[in-house]
């Protein structure tokens, strides 16, 4: 078939002798339409695998049954079956159809952004805290205070209610919660001479000279640390527990970039000396991503890693599935010269201006909060209760894996609230892989890190 | 009305009478296009317009408000050091995966063209890493790659070439080219089956004549085989670098554009800025000069090779 395309290909070459003019624009018109790819990329669209779905919008079904949208993002298989019985159960209680879609973290942003600009906006949706601002600002948000100012808003404890309030109002209900630990790998620990029951991982300099320990042991083999370096939203989300710990902030009570300060500096050196100098992290972390070297902690391939509960939740899994066999110990993340600080991330459930049934949506809201229900969710998901009554529970205060989690709430930290953070971020990570590349120092780094958002925000 | 003008004046008409007679002619051929052009109106037209438009205005992504700034977007991009290092990863990229493509479609071609044992099933396997999606090459790259759980590191690991997994992907230095090889593994298929269908269309007895002149296989190829294939490469290589140009899934899902950037293209640039930061203004702009390097690209490269009053 291609012969023969071609050949005629050539032949029309040959007959149209005296059209060159022709066969030029005929081409050129062609080239116009695959270049125009690159120009109507820009309009919109985003991912065409979301657009199907988009399409609907909320509304009446054909057989006049109400519907409600839910989006949530990052339904595993951990977790769809949750969804799967409590949306039906809900579908059952309130003769309701819910419509329910989960994206991938990646698609998160666009999807919902892409939805709203298309005033197909979901009913109720999952939304991190600190992206608030960027969709008040288009006033896509519904302000939820009916439910958060009464009796539903006394389930949760106070700093996390108040982590869904923006401009004094609260755009959401606090969803999930997660915060950090140190996780170290005991079996190494014990290999390395070192305690494994309580090592000295206090301060971040305890941790370089357990990693140094490790490293020089010919007894241990893997290594020490996982770094993250890669190119992705989460290397900012593991490299700010130093930038805190060291007395930075990352922006001013106006909201300006204070990135280049000199506890910045510090941690930002300490960071990359740990690869450059010391040499006691997994090989090339630029190329690492938070979710690459936790694989590598949970597979026994690693000695320390800062994660969630949710690591230690599949380890667990992986021992009972007799997939690993190795031990392994949660302490909090190491204090620095300013402090010590768990990366606190709340992600609210809000409702969006565009609903049209946000009665409804309230009641959706209502049924997903149950004591119960919220109980299952932290407990499958990993996910740190957020109804206070939940936290309460035996469970959490027993559980080897939750423990030092919810000892650490008092460590919690959030990323700041600002409307354009996903910018602020991604030049937080070039200045991050620039040191770790050792392209520039870390004083240089921070410094045109400064210097761009400074720009950008002004 | 001087003779000249009257002249000009009767080839008008001539020429507007020419071409209502023939629009009557094929009218019913332009009635049964009329929808196709129309959803092509609504789905390609508008949208480029869009863009046109959008890249005179600032909207910012939490604001519904659109701000006509009018050429701004375009005088800051050009004032950017960011621009220039752009058009510099991208040009790189083009350049080496065409070329890669391209030379390595047109060995296979030939190769497949002889009489080989197995040529229908090289013929069909070739034709394999084509036909898979091509996020789903690129995620196999990247884990090919991978310094820790990445076949390539453990092979050279078990072989004692180095002492711990190489970062590829990770190292600003080398990382496009980690990428560019997966594009041009995605890509060469294509290649060769383009070239393999013109080789065939060559006519034997060109061959056949030059042998009995005494000309080797090498000159065969360079005075036979090059200058008769010549349109098909010329096609080929157009398609395959606007097609290159816009490829985003393979440099997306392998690196994201990193490290620091070094992966990034204009296109990825774009989306960078326009959906992930939700600077549409901006990113529009720089969709807009995108569109115009390559539609100046197609210009010089067809001017070029047409030199001299060769066709297409």
């Amino acid at each position: 078939m291609w012969a023969q395309l071609v050949a005629m290909m050539r032949e029309n070459t040959t007959e149209e002798a005296s059209g060159q003019t022709l066969d030029r624009r005929r081409l050129l018109q062609a080239l116009g339409a695959g270049g125009m790819i690159a120009v109507a990329g820009c309009t919109g669209g985003g991912d065409g695998s979301e657009s199907g779905s988009d399409g609907e919008g909320s509304g009446e079904s054909g057989d006049d049954t109400q519907s409600v949208q839910l989006l949530t993002m990052g339904v595993g298989d951990n977790i769809k079956q949750f969804f799967e019985e409590n949306n039906a159960a809900f579908e059952s209680e309130y003769d309701v159809d819910v419509e329910f879609t989960s994206v991938t973290w990646d698609n998160a942003r666009q999807t919902v952004n892409n939805r709203v600009d298309g005033g197909q906006a979901p009913d109720v949706s999952r939304w991190p805290a600190r992206w608030i601002p960027q969709l008040v600002g288009k006033d896509a948000l519904e302000p939820v205070d009916d439910l958060m100012d009464g009796e539903f808003g006394e389930k949760f404890a106070e700093g996390v209610a108040n982590g869904t309030m923006y401009n004094g109002s609260h755009y959401g209900v606090p969803w999930a919660a997660s915060n950090k630990c140190l996780y170290y790998n005991k079996d190494a620990f014990e290999a390395a001479g070192l305690d494994p029951e309580t090592p000295a991982l206090d301060t971040w300099e305890d941790m370089l000279a357990a990693a140094k320990a490790l490293t020089e042991s010919d007894e241990v083999n893997i290594p020490a640390l996982g770094l993250a370096g890669a190119d992705a939203i989460e290397t900012g989300s593991q490299y700010y527990h130093y930038h805190w710990s060291h007395g930075a902030d990352l922006v001013d009570d106006e909201g300006m970039p204070v990135v280049n300060s000199d506890g910045a500096v510090e941690a930002l050196s300490f960071y990359t000396d740990l690869h450059l100098e010391h040499g006691v992290t997994q090989s090339s972390p630029l190329s690492s991503t938070r979710q690459d070297i936790r694989q590598l902690f949970e597979n026994g391939d690693l000695g320390m890693v800062i994660g969630h509960v949710y690591t230690g939740l599949n380890i667990t899994e992986s021992q009972e599935n007799g997939e690993v066999d190795f031990d392994y110990g949660i302490v909090q993340v190491p204090e620095g010269p300013a402090g010590r600080y768990s990366l606190f991330t709340i992600d609210t459930l809000g409702i969006f201006s565009q609903s049209e049934h946000k009665d409804v949506a309230r009641d959706l809201i209502r049924f997903y909060f149950d004591e119960e229900r919220r109980f299952q969710y932290s407990k499958q998901k990993g996910f740190l209760p957020v109804v206070e009554a939940v936290g309460e529970r035996e469970y959490f205060s027993e559980s080897k894996n939750w423990g030092p989690f919810v000892e650490a709430g008092q460590y919690a930290r959030a990323r700041p609230k600002l409307s354009n953070f996903s910018q602020f971020n991604d030049r937080m990570v070039q200045a991050i892989q620039e040191a770790l590349a050792d392209q520039k120092s870390p004083q240089k780094a921070l410094n045109d890190a400064q210097s761009d958002l400074e720009d950008a925000m002004n | 009305m001087s003779l000249a003008e009257e002249r000009t004046q009767t080839g008008d008409d001539s020429r507007l009478a020419q071409s209502a007679a023939h629009v009557k002619r094929n009218r019913r051929a332009y009635l049964l296009i009329a929808p196709a052009a129309v959803f092509l109106v609504a789905v390609v037209g508008y949208p480029i317009l869009e863009t046109f438009r959008l890249s005179l205005y600032r909207s910012p992504a939490d604001s519904t408000i659109e701000t006509f700034v009018g050429l701004q977007h375009y005088v800051d991009i050009f004032n950017s050091d960011i621009f220039y290092r752009l058009l510099w990863q991208t040009g790189r990229w083009v350049a080496v995966g065409v070329a890669g493509k391209t030379l390595l479609g047109l060995l296979i071609a030939v190769h497949l063209k002889g009489d080989i044992r197995g040529r229908k099933f090289f013929r069909t396997a070739f034709l394999i890493p084509w036909g898979i999606p091509y996020a789903i090459s690129a995620v196999v790259f990247r884990w090919i790659e991978h310094p820790q759980f990445g076949y390539l590191n453990a092979i050279l690991l078990k072989l004692g070439v180095i002492e711990q997994g190489i970062g590829i992907l990770g190292n600003p230095d080398i990382a496009w080219l980690g990428v560019v090889v997966a594009d041009i593994w995605i890509g060469t298929p294509f290649m060769a089956i383009i070239f393999l269908a013109g080789l065939q269309s060559i006519p034997q007895d060109l061959y056949e004549a030059a042998a009995i002149d005494g000309a080797e296989r090498w000159h065969q190829f360079r005075y036979i085989t090059l200058p008769q294939l010549k349109s098909v490469i010329l096609m080929a290589t157009l398609l395959s670098t606007i097609w290159t140009f816009v490829s985003f899934d393979v440099i997306w899902t392998m690196t994201g554009g990193g490290p620091i950037s070094t992966t990034a293209t204009l296109v990825i640039h774009i989306y960078q800025v326009g959906l992930q930061n939700g600077n549409l203004g901006l990113g529009a702009a720089y969709s807009v000069i995108g569109f115009l390097l390559l539609l100046l690209f197609a210009v010089v490269y067809l001017r070029v090779y047409t030199r001299g009053g060769e066709e297409l």
